[in-house]
């Protein structure tokens, strides 16, 4: 394999900025003298654009997408009590995942979450 | 948390492999619910991108499986439609990128958008990096002809 191709081969990732050091000391040295792959480096650097613009106009994860997930992973709430301030508070909740239902107590003080209880949590798959 | 970082990617990166928004929004939850059910076995052996890119890959391959054998694949455009005429080569790009194969369309995907080395996409595709170094080839060949 010649110089020029084997740059070729590591340019695309020299645009995107993912080669290793030595590599990219390699493709920025040949760069210098070759204007083949100069001219290969500009081609890919506008691929690479266009490519970026494109995906960037892919329609987005609708958001309904979340609560499903959400649901598979920590149940659908069926009960939820949250009393007190920032600086000392009680939070009780309860769900349905899977067939079980987890029941949660927590202490909350200062801002920070302190379990006191946690009653039917499955054991993660 | 995972679900923001990723959720969008995953979604995104599916909809290039599987080119139907139902099917990649199938794979995006289904990815998000195995990620959440297996982050503790995760080993930061590799990038958390590269493993859920992986997830998310067996995920729509196995979805258009079974819905290649339902017989129900509906095709929708993958860019949104946009009235302005402007969007005219954003347009031409797009369809650069679906007529490659599915096999080329992903790497550069992962490469360009994503920003992914070509060992990570070697290791998310189980594949030789040289492969990927010549599906990149093959592909910026055939874009940089069809935008010409």
């Amino acid at each position: 394999m010649s110089d020029c191709d084997r740059v070729r081969e590591l340019i695309p990732w020299y645009a995107s900025g993912t080669l290793s050091v030595p590599e990219t000391q390699e493709v920025t040295v040949h760069l210098a003298d070759c204007g083949t792959c100069r001219k290969d480096l500009a081609e890919i650097l506008r691929l690479k654009g266009a490519v970026e613009n494109e995906a960037r106009c892919l329609p987005r994860l609708p958001e309904d997408v979340w609560k499903r997930v959400a649901a598979e992973a920590y149940g659908r709430p069926i009960a939820k009590l949250d009393i007190g301030s920032f600086l000392l508070g009680f939070a009780f909740s309860a769900s349905v995942r899977r067939g079980n239902v987890p029941v949660h107590g927590d202490l909350k003080l200062l801002g920070r979450k302190i379990r006191l209880f946690s009653v039917g949590q499955e054991e993660e798959a | 948390m995972l679900y923001e970082r990723f959720a969008d990617r995953v979604f995104r990166y599916a909809l290039t492999l599987v080119r139907n928004r139902h099917l990649a929004e199938e794979a995006a939850q289904e990815t998000m619910i195995a990620v959440w059910k297996s982050a503790h076995r995760f080993a930061a052996r590799s990038k958390v991108s590269t493993w859920i890119f992986g997830i998310a890959r067996n995920k729509a391959f196995d979805l258009v499986r079974r819905e290649k054998r339902g017989e129900r694949m509906p095709d929708v455009p993958l860019v949104s439609p946009d009235p302005a005429p402007a969007l005219l080569k954003q347009e031409l790009v797009a369809g650069a990128m679906s007529e490659l194969p599915e096999s080329q369309r992903e790497v550069v995907f992962l490469a360009f958008y994503e920003g992914l080395s070509y060992g990570e996409i070697s290791r998310i595709l189980e594949i030789p990096e040289g492969t990927v170094k010549s599906r990149m080839f093959h592909a910026k060949r055939k874009m940089a002809e069809a935008l010409t």
